[in-house]
């Protein structure tokens, strides 16, 4: 399915009300409140796309339904616990890294390919982002329940902890500087949300408007670090910008990890809707 | 298992490259290249960019982010305030045009958004699209405050308030000691929409 029909395939999709979490719904403007009530939300072709990806045969003829089930039934409430430990790959994943390692471990795929790594990487392919928000979606209406019961997933969730308020970069940044500290402020026009008091991880995978796009927590993470202005002093004192940390990087997993163990309890609606 | 899954990668590369052994001709001289380069990865660079924390920075990475105890707050004052560095021609600087765009635009400040003072503070009434982070600097130049301290809130405002939301531009080099000079007489010139 194409994503630009995405309103025909909304439509079809019928009337029913798609919720989204109650904070995501309040910072609305009317015209995508009015869209949900008449059941026109865009991140539903991401979903209808990723199942179609989920049965499709990867280069070895498994698919991700071989070994999780027609329709997904193995991995109904399996977004709820992740990011986790898993023994196969031996660290903690969340579900982008965790989708990656079934393509390239059990389905045939190349990790050193870069041409599909590349694939994989876009915000726009048509691996990572539609395959998250399928397999999120199989978890819809359960709560978020994130344990720490592996050595592994508890020294994740500290290093998230400590990530989240720490101070580094050229702007002095932390995500708690403008999530903990300033939330409920304006950085010019954006209101700043506090994703760990407002359990948000329950309308992501989320597609926002502003941008035309699905995006993952991978994703918002990675951009948020953005705003820090991080460099690297190497040769002759010449700062060397750094952007984002890389994908799928314990630095990014960590953080997912000590903001959805913040969210349990919250019952996950997804995709998300954000302006 | 196992071997399906090599065989399986071994026939998704060969759909890409014709020749295997081609592309690995092709991939080994580069690594060597980029060896001499010491060029770093993305991992790298991202890890010293982290390990470039400076103490302070680590003394305010608290969930209140704010000087903890046991740290002298006159202390932590005197030792940014040693790090300013003043341009030669004074605090207040001749490009008052430059400095507006520093104050404003972030586009026109650079590739790395350098001023943008707007996503924290309101100021010229025009301007609508501003945060409410900082205090209003609309009339700031009415108020009687020296330049000089202006200068230094820019250049680096932990030497005033440690720890505060307010990034250290001078400090950080993303201004340099004439551009802030040049935003100081901005802010301060009686024709300047601030003060209007
Ligand atoms: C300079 C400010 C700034 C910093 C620093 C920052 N963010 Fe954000 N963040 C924002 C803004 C602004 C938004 C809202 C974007 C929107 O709604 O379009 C946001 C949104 C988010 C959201 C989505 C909230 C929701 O409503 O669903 C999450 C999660 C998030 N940030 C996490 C982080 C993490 C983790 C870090 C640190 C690595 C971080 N942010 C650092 C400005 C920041
Ligand atoms: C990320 C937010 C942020 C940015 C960007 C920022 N400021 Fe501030 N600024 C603050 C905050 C918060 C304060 C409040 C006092 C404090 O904590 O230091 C402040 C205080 C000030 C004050 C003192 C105001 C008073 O009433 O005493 C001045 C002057 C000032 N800022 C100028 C600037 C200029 C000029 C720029 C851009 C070059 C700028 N700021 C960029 C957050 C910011």
């Amino acid at each position: 399915m194409k994503k630009r029909t995405l309103f025909a395939s909304a439509l079809l999709a019928g009337g029913a009300i798609l919720g989204t979490a109650a904070v995501a719904q309040e910072q609305l403007p009317t015209h995508l409140k009015e869209l949900l009530e008449l059941g026109m939300h865009p991140g539903h072709s991401f979903v209808d796309e990723g199942r179609e990806m989920f049965h499709k045969p990867g280069p070895n003829g498994k698919s991700c339904a071989t070994c999780h089930g027609q329709d997904g039934v193995k991995l109904e409430g399996a977004y709820a616990k992740m990011p986790r430990y898993y023994k196969d790959i031996g660290k903690v994943a969340d579900i982008d890294l965790r989708i990656l390692a079934c393509m390239t471990k059990y389905m045939g795929y190349d990790k050193n390919d870069k041409k599909f790594m590349k694939k994989f990487n876009k915000w726009s392919g048509p691996y990572r982002v539609p395959l998250a928000s399928y397999v999120a979606s199989l978890s819809n209406g359960q709560e978020i329940n994130v344990q720490l019961n592996h050595p592994e997933e508890k020294r994740m969730y500290k290093l998230g902890e400590e990530l989240w308020f720490m101070r580094v970069g050229a702007r002095d940044f932390s995500c708690g500087i403008c999530h903990t500290v300033l939330a409920g402020k304006r950085i010019r026009l954006q209101g700043l949300p506090d994703p760990v008091k407002q359990k948000v991880y329950t309308h992501w995978p989320a597609y926002r408007f502003g941008s035309d796009r699905m995006w993952t927590m991978e994703d918002r993470v990675r951009s948020c670090w953005k705003a820090y202005f991080l460099y690297v002093k190497q040769w002759n004192e010449k700062k060397d910008w750094v952007k984002k940390p890389p994908p799928y990087s314990e630095w990014v997993i960590a953080l997912e990890l000590y903001m959805k163990k913040a969210a349990n309890g919250g019952t996950i609606e997804v995709p998300g809707l954000l302006r | 298992m196992k071997k399906i899954v090599i065989a399986g990668a071994v026939a998704g590369l060969g759909l890409l490259v014709a020749c295997q052994p081609a592309a690995q001709q092709t991939e080994a001289p580069k690594k060597e290249v980029t060896a001499q380069k010491k060029k770093l990865s993305k991992h790298e660079k991202f890890k010293i960019a982290l390990e470039n924390q400076d103490k302070y920075q680590k003394a305010c990475s608290n969930p209140v982010q704010l000087v903890p105890e046991g740290i002298d707050i006159e202390t932590f004052k005197k030792e940014m305030l040693a790090t300013v560095k003043f341009p030669e021609g004074g605090v207040v600087g001749k490009n008052i045009a430059r400095g507006e765009k520093l104050f404003g635009d972030p586009k026109k400040g650079g590739k790395s958004r350098r001023g943008n003072c707007y996503a924290c503070h309101c100021g010229d009434p025009q301007i609508i699209a501003c945060g409410n982070i900082g205090p209003s600097l609309r009339g700031y130049g009415k108020r009687g405050i020296d330049p000089k301290e202006t200068y230094i809130r820019i250049y680096n405002s932990w030497a005033v308030n440690p720890c505060s939301v307010m990034p250290r531009l001078g400090y950080h080099g993303v201004l340099s000691p004439e551009e802030i000079a040049d935003i100081v007489a901005y802010m301060h010139d009686p024709n300047s929409p601030l003060n209007k």
